[in-house]
């Protein structure tokens, strides 16, 4: 015990004096991390997002050992292999991701254990010691929604929402501008590289509502905007229902997003909320990014 | 031949024992409309869109066969949690705007409005897999070389291209836009699998184990599974990329193919394919590249 402390205090000057080489401070261990741990650092979180924590839920660790001493934060939206890869490579331990390891709502492993790239991801997670845990239910449940706070300052757009909208159905009210244009401006701000739109190009937009995921959320909003933004959003339900309104004669659009656009920058947001509470470790937004690109 | 008459002429040629009901949402029949209704002719399309009902009345067809159900829900049709929303209660759909336009237009035009999906994915050739084959043009190319798809998906040897080169390739033949692609463009490939429609892990997962190909071209994807995944896989060099069309993309040709079926046995009546089409575009498709 003795031992590490010193071994620790050692690392703490080391890391003060050798600024120059981070890589060489990594390499005796955790730098300034102290005794740190994951569970230590989900307890505050569960004490700052200052709600009633839910069973069950999402939010538990995935893999690793929640008690070992942390060297860095990775705040991410999607925990891809190579998220995982560039937080090693930043010197984080500690991932914190907002939607599931492995490809699954519960990460049910059972299904895709022999699962060669499971096999493959499970051996990289425990060679690098990394733990995962993820922050999805309590991160959207706290107020403000920390995934909606985070896009909305990237957007820009804190001042034109409208009060009194519900989780997953934001409503804006924009300075007009084109359909086309707007389209411009999110895949600029957000850097969307798959948007996909509905809708005539130069429709001119006031309203916007966020409709989240499903039908039901955009045939709660249509009535009320020029245009629904979705995202992770089932084909056959918000680009079907938004070019029938269309064909009916209504003057609507659509802006299809990845996941990632609508909802990434939510776990910028964590990052910075976590540096008001977290100090002893570094603390990064890794982001998955937009996965898809468009080849025609 | 009334809409009765049509189910019944169906279900004999469908050549597997008829599926009539499922416990998870909308079952094979006809979804809306009155079953005496008299058939004067049929257009086969992924989605009873208003503009498809629109060219199918123009034509003389009242009756319509599709995929999708009109109210853009598949209910609790399988793949549910939280990948698919629940049905909206009944009394949203009949008070939504879009869904009484709908509604009044099937009426008022004495529509009928059939669901043909279980059964026609049962047929011992799967004609979504052998439509989206025949619409790239890629029998030639089947692994298969009966020319029979026995499964949801199947394997293809294109000649040696990039996957640039080759999204470029299916997007011109299926006239689409808004192609979505996991991968390095300048990867090789050389072996593809199509699956149409929603790709879920455990259908890439038996297709990767069946055959290690280079690409899957599927519909699309959830971005919390099968998306990753296939970023994983690329990762870890175990595949080369996800080739996205579209769902509509994906599924419409095999409609096209439940038309050709159709004409074997129905010849009294006009039968044709009226796809709905693309329902996106994109920056680059409207402003050049950007």
């Amino acid at each position: 015990m003795t031992n590490r402390v010193s071994r620790r205090r050692f690392c703490q000057l080391a890391a003060g004096s050798l600024v120059m080489a981070p890589g060489l401070v990594r390499a005796f261990g955790q730098p300034v991390a102290g005794k740190l741990t994951a569970r230590e650092v989900v307890r505050r979180i569960r004490e700052k997002t200052g709600i009633t924590w839910r069973t069950p839920t999402a939010d538990e660790f995935k893999v690793g050992d929640p008690d070992a001493p942390i060297t860095g934060i990775t705040t991410t939206f999607m925990s891809t292999f190579d998220v995982l890869r560039r937080s090693v490579a930043q010197g984080n331990n500690f991932v914190i991701s907002h939607e599931p390891t492995f490809w699954s709502s519960n990460d049910m492993i059972s299904e895709i254990k022999d699962d060669p790239l499971y096999q493959e991801k499970i051996k990289y997670i425990e060679d690098h010691k990394l733990v995962v845990w993820r922050f999805h239910d309590h991160w959207h449940a706290r107020r403000p929604d920390g995934i909606f706070a985070g896009w909305n300052r990237t957007m820009g757009w804190d001042n034109y929402t409208i009060p009194g909208t519900t989780f997953m159905a934001h409503e804006y009210a924009i300075p007009e501008i084109h359909l086309v244009d707007l389209a411009g401006e999110l895949q600029d701000k957000l850097n969307l590289k798959s948007l996909r739109i509905v809708g005539d190009p130069e429709l001119k937009v006031k309203r916007v509502g966020n409709a989240g995921h499903y039908i039901g959320q955009c045939m709660a909003l249509l009535p009320r905007v020029d245009v629904l933004m979705v995202f992770e959003c089932r084909e056959w339900e918000a680009a079907e229902y938004v070019r029938d309104a269309i064909a009916s004669g209504e003057k609507k659009g659509l802006l299809q997003m990845s996941h990632e656009g609508g909802e990434e920058m939510g776990m910028d947001e964590c990052a910075r909320w976590l540096s008001t509470f977290v100090n002893e470790v570094p603390i990064k937004f890794i982001p998955s990014g937009d996965p898809f690109w468009l080849g025609a | 031949m009334t809409g009765q008459d049509l189910m019944e002429r169906i279900q004999k040629n469908v050549g597997v024992p008829w599926q009539s009901q499922r416990t998870d949402g909308d079952a094979d029949g006809i979804y809306l409309g009155k079953p005496e209704t008299v058939v004067t002719g049929i257009a086969t399309s992924y989605a009873a869109t208003v503009e498809v009902m629109r060219r199918a009345v123009a034509s003389g067809k009242n009756t319509i066969i599709c995929r999708e159900a009109p109210f853009y829900s598949r209910g609790e049709r399988a793949p549910i949690g939280y990948r698919n929303a629940p049905a909206p209660p009944k009394e949203v759909i009949e008070n939504d705007p879009v869904c009484r336009f709908k509604k009044d237009f099937i009426s008022q035009n004495n529509l009928l409005i059939v669901h043909l999906v279980d059964n026609w994915d049962a047929r011992t050739t799967n004609g979504q897999v052998s439509g989206l084959a025949h619409s790239l043009g890629w029998e030639q190319y089947s692994a298969n070389k009966a020319g029979e798809y026995p499964a949801a998906f199947g394997f293809f040897q294109p000649p040696q291209t990039s996957l640039g080169a080759l999204v470029r390739s299916v997007s011109e033949k299926l006239k689409i836009r808004g192609t979505r692609v996991i991968g390095d463009a300048s990867s090789p490939v050389r072996s593809v699998a199509l699956s149409p429609g929603l790709l879920l892990v455990a259908r890439a997962e038996q297709i990767l184990r069946t055959q290690p190909v280079d690409v899957v071209i599927a519909g699309d994807a959830v971005e919390w599974e099968a998306g990753p995944y296939f970023q994983d896989l690329v990762n870890a060099k175990k595949a080369k990329g996800l080739v996205l069309l579209g769902n509509e993309a994906s599924e419409e040709p095999g409609c096209g193919q439940m038309a050709t079926w159709l004409k074997t046995f129905i010849t009294e009546v006009p039968v044709d394919w009226i796809p709905a089409g693309e329902p996106f575009w994109t920056l680059r498709s409207e402003r050049g590249a950007q």
